[in-house]
């Protein structure tokens, strides 16, 4: 697992790389019931956010960082103004910093890679590769 | 009227389609799109996280290039309008960005270019009026379900493109057409994107449910303007992993434009899509 010193410190970090404040949320759960990717996630989207206020390392080291889609979904809806689509991608960040990727070329099947849009290959590959 | 234009890399390749169709189109309603020189890849991602530039060069650098021509920069790939349009907002709202990212280009763009989308070009330009006057009814009663997607509309405050939750601007051009636009709850549901490589069951779930709600709701096809979504909604069902019978045809807004002004179909790139449109529109 990816370590980044003390709690506090994690936090800290998710804070000033996504811009937004993590303590604002209050728990409703609009971002999960908002979620694309939730069917394949083990935390929902506001249980990332109550792990991010803790400064627990789960955040770092769930699925659903990798299985969201970016699509803003939460984002629009959060009832407190937060972009929780920044916070999913300073965790991806911190991970693909350190060198901890998720997508490598031959993970994908050939027949999928010669179909794709070039755009899904491009995009996928700077989320989810270091 | 001649508008610069900036097709972005898929249209080159995968969706080939989606800028014949474009430019096809829109020269039949009198508006020349003029194709930037040395154009590069828009970047594909708007980089959400605070202390990446460095995924906003291309963009800056594109944009920065269309200030040269003219005011306004069409583009139709949402993912391209969702970058161009995202860039060119921090440029101009954010002190920051818009010096390192002069700086590192050697240019002094202040976010001048306005990224400008064929719909827009449609309601504002051509206007849905004299569409409707040029669309002659060949479509007719054909129900179409209008898909945004995600990128389109969101960041609302970013994208200013339309309402987030319930955006309409498809659903009047449909009308324009004269076919029938359909009211489906999954508009702006995501396809699942770019998680067709990583985690496809995102993308096989999501589309089923988009393709049902629409069918549910009596479409016979479903409008995008999104080369990805038109993958992943097409391509699913090319696999026979859809559930919806017969298949839904997944079309480019602006295959459904050239059909409507009666464009040769050759022209429109209708033989790539996995689920052949052409028996439904050409009959
Ligand atoms: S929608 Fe916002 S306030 Fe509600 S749980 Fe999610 S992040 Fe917290
Ligand atoms: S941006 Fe990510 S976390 Fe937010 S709703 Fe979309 S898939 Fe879920």
């Amino acid at each position: 697992m990816v370590s980044v010193g003390p709690s506090g410190e994690l936090c800290e970090k998710i804070s000033e790389i996504s811009g937004q404040n993590p303590f604002l949320c209050m728990q409703c759960g609009t971002c999960s019931a908002s979620c694309t990717g939730i069917g394949v996630m083990d935390l929902l989207p506001r249980q990332v956010v109550r792990m991010v206020q803790l400064g627990r390392r789960e955040a770092l080291a769930c699925r659903s960082i990798w299985v969201c889609s970016s699509c803003l979904a939460c984002t629009t809806r959060c009832p407190r103004g937060i972009d929780i689509a920044r916070l999913m991608e300073a965790l991806r960040a911190i991970n693909l910093r350190r060198g901890h990727e998720v997508l490598s070329p031959e993970r994908i099947p050939a027949a999928l890679l010669t179909e794709v849009p070039q755009m899904a290959v491009t995009c996928a590959f700077r989320k989810l590769s270091a | 009227m001649k508008l610069p234009y900036f097709p972005g890399c898929t249209l080159y390749t995968r969706a080939r389609g989606l800028d014949h169709s474009t430019r096809a189109a829109l020269a039949a309603l009198g508006i020349e799109l003029e194709e930037l020189p040395n154009w590069t890849c828009c970047g594909t991602a708007f980089p959400l996280a605070q202390d990446s530039y460095i995924g906003m060069v291309a963009a800056a650098r594109i944009l920065d290039s269309a200030a040269q021509h003219n005011g306004r920069l069409v583009t139709v790939c949402s993912f391209c309008y969702h970058v161009l349009k995202r860039v060119n907002h921090s440029i101009k709202n954010n002190a920051e960005a818009r010096r390192k990212l002069n700086d590192y280009l050697e240019q002094g763009y202040g976010g001048e270019t306005v990224p400008v989308h064929p719909l827009e070009i449609l309601k504002h330009d051509v206007g849905f009026e004299a569409l409707r006057a040029r669309a002659r009814g060949r479509l007719k009663g054909l129900k179409v379900a209008c898909y945004y997607g995600c990128l389109l509309v969101r960041p609302a405050a970013e994208m200013a493109f339309d309402d987030p939750e319930n955006p309409t601007i498809m659903e009047e051009f449909a009308a324009a057409l004269g076919v029938e636009p359909v009211h489906f709850p999954y508009k702006t549901a995501c396809c699942g994107s770019y998680q067709v490589l990583n985690a496809y069951d995102v993308v096989a779930s999501r589309g089923r449910e988009i393709l049902a709600a629409a069918a549910a709701h009596g479409a016979q096809v479903l409008i995008t303007s999104c080369p990805l979504c038109q993958f992943n909604l097409d391509w699913l069902q090319g696999r026979g992993e859809g559930t919806v019978l017969p298949a839904l045809p997944v079309l480019y807004f602006t295959q459904l434009l050239g059909t409507a002004l009666e464009l040769p179909a050759e022209g429109l790139g209708f033989e790539s899509h996995y689920v052949d449109p052409r028996p439904l529109l050409l009959g």
